[in-house]
């Protein structure tokens, strides 16, 4: 698989402060990739800079094998859907379907109707005058029928409700599977998007913490439960996330477990349970190692 | 890899033009509204004017009527446009994966179109107000002195070259804003202050105001309002300049 995206040595800085930390990574081309952290991480930042909106400070970006920064031939085949996605005053979602076709090339224009059906979208109604939700409607519906070869979704869904976030999912994948494409998601909804991503990216203090495939990320953290005396002499000396303690009793996250490991908290009548993705995430990105 | 479609450059600052202009209802339906407005508002004040005034008089009042400024909101109102449209349409247009370059070069276009086009549809009411001696009432909207009186080539290539310089003061205050938010445009009125001062220092006390007076004395109308394009050539370069480092703020 080739990398759509190859970032190294990233750093910006907005006057003393370090927005995004000597970031190294890269996206595989036809994948679902989430960038996960916590509000102020660096992740909307990390965007804007592969999408060319901000200059790096130091480090490089290739996108598509380029350079973005003021390059149409990349540009043109990125689609950038930010939180809290701002129109053109006075706009309504007819003048936005209307015009995303200019810009890219691959858009479908039946599936963005059947998605505005999907969504209960007014189509001509002031962007101005609608809810938080269905402002986030219209731009969830760009950047799905856009097409667009890389495209980002920077936290899309503020104010949509349960169900038209399942919708988002569904017609996502569905039309993923069809269409491949590079996607990559920032959410705070983790566990609602965990089946969704191939790949996980956590940035925490503007560096990146986490760079793994989701389905080992999924398949090596493991909890570790029992009396706390047992739980922190079979932690001591393995990497633990983190242990949480109820009374005599304490689990501890372990951010991976080898056969021998289980086998010997099998020895030591401790409990092995999954971590959802979600709290990995927030093992890892809660300061001080989350000894609670 | 993904055979990534590459067409021409130049298609991405057309969509920029169509962009400015997609919303039909403010750049076209509501200006011309409020100059209906501004006209029936006119026509109705001439005739209040002329149904008081006695008939000897009513010479002067025809006199009077062509220092009249109610055409030149269109103006303001273009300005505002590209204000505005610059602030939300830039970083809505990056977010679509438009270069900066082909954002400014679309909107240079779009400005240009839309002064066309207003420029035609003054020149048009101009001969209307001709025809019809004034709106019936001896009235000056669209002829008025300001715009060059009675010489419609005249009256249209002032009105093009306001157009033209409102739009690209308003664009280089939005691309202002843009980059510097509300800083930046107290500044850009700072610098403007300052550099006009400076001008008229060194035309007043370097070269003397006779020689300048009567240089634009020897200009033709055409020629004087042509002075305007130098400003409008410098608005549009600044905006240019400042939205090709301009990122998109959080």
């Amino acid at each position: 698989m080739s990398a759509v995206i190859e970032v190294s040595n990233l750093t910006k800085r907005f006057g003393r402060f370090t927005a995004v930390d000597d970031a190294t990574f890269t996206v595989a081309e036809n994948s679902i990739t989430g960038l996960l952290g916590r509000n102020g991480a660096g992740k909307t930042t990390l965007m804007q800079l592969i999408t060319a909106q901000q200059f790096a400070t130091s480090g490089t970006i290739d996108v598509f094998g380029s350079t973005p920064v003021e390059n149409a031939q990349v540009l043109q085949n990125i689609c950038f859907i930010r939180e809290s996605q701002r129109y053109p005053d006075e706009f309504r979602p007819k003048h936005v379907f209307r015009s995303a076709p200019w810009f890219f090339p691959n858009w479908d224009a039946d599936f963005a109707a059947r998605l505005v059906d999907d969504f209960r979208l007014p189509l001509n109604r002031r962007i101005k005058k609608m809810s938080r939700g269905q402002v986030s409607a219209v731009g969830v519906i760009v950047g799905l029928a856009s097409r667009a070869p890389l495209t980002f979704f920077d936290e899309p869904y503020l104010g949509l409700d349960a169900v038209a976030r399942q919708i988002f999912y569904d017609r996502l994948l569905e039309d993923y599977a069809e269409h491949p494409r590079t996607i990559v998601l920032s959410t705070h909804l983790i566990d609602e998007v965990a089946n969704l991503l191939e790949h996980v990216i956590v940035i925490d203090g503007g560096r990146i913490v986490v760079n793994s495939d989701a389905e080992s990320l999924r398949g090596s953290a493991v909890t570790v439960s029992g009396p706390a005396a047992a739980v922190d002499a079979f932690a001591a000396g393995r990497e633990a996330l983190g242990t949480e303690r109820i009374g005599g009793l304490a689990t501890a996250t372990l951010a991976s477990a080898s056969a021998k490991d289980r086998a010997d908290a099998a020895a030591s009548g401790l409990e092995l349970g999954p971590v959802s993705l979600q709290q990995l995430i927030i093992r890892l990105t809660t300061s001080e190692g989350a000894t609670s | 890899m993904t055979t990534i479609s590459t067409p021409h450059a130049s298609n991405r600052a057309i969509a920029v033009t169509r962009l400015h202009v997609v919303n039909t209802w403010s750049v076209f339906a509501l200006p011309a509204i409020i100059m209906g407005v501004i006209l029936v508002a006119n026509i109705a004040i001439w005739a209040l004017i002329f149904a008081n005034t006695p008939a000897a008089d009513q010479g002067d009042v025809r006199e009077g009527l062509q220092y009249s400024g109610a055409a030149s909101y269109i103006f303001v109102y273009m300005a505002i446009v590209a204000i505005q449209s610059t602030a939300v349409t830039f970083p809505y247009a990056l977010g679509f994966g438009v270069t900066r370059r082909a954002y400014a070069a679309g909107s240079a276009l779009a400005y240009l179109g839309l002064a066309v086009v207003y420029t035609i549809a003054l020149t048009v009411l101009g001969f209307i107000e001709e025809l019809t001696h004034g709106w019936g009432f001896g009235g000056r909207m669209f002829t008025a002195i300001y715009f060059g009186g009675d010489s419609w080539y005249v009256r249209s290539f002032v009105y093009f070259a306001f157009l033209l310089f409102f739009f690209f003061a308003g664009a280089m205050f939005g691309a202002v804003y843009v980059r510097w938010r509300a800083t930046g445009i107290v500044g850009a009125f700072a610098v403007i202050i300052l550099a006009l001062i400076g001008l008229a220092a060194i035309l007043g006390l370097l070269v003397g105001w006779e020689p300048v007076f009567g240089a634009l004395d020897d200009l033709s109308d055409i020629g004087t309002v042509s002075l305007l394009f130098i400003p409008t050539a410098i608005a549009a370069a600044v905006s240019f300049l400042v939205l090709r480092r301009a990122t998109i703020r959080n």
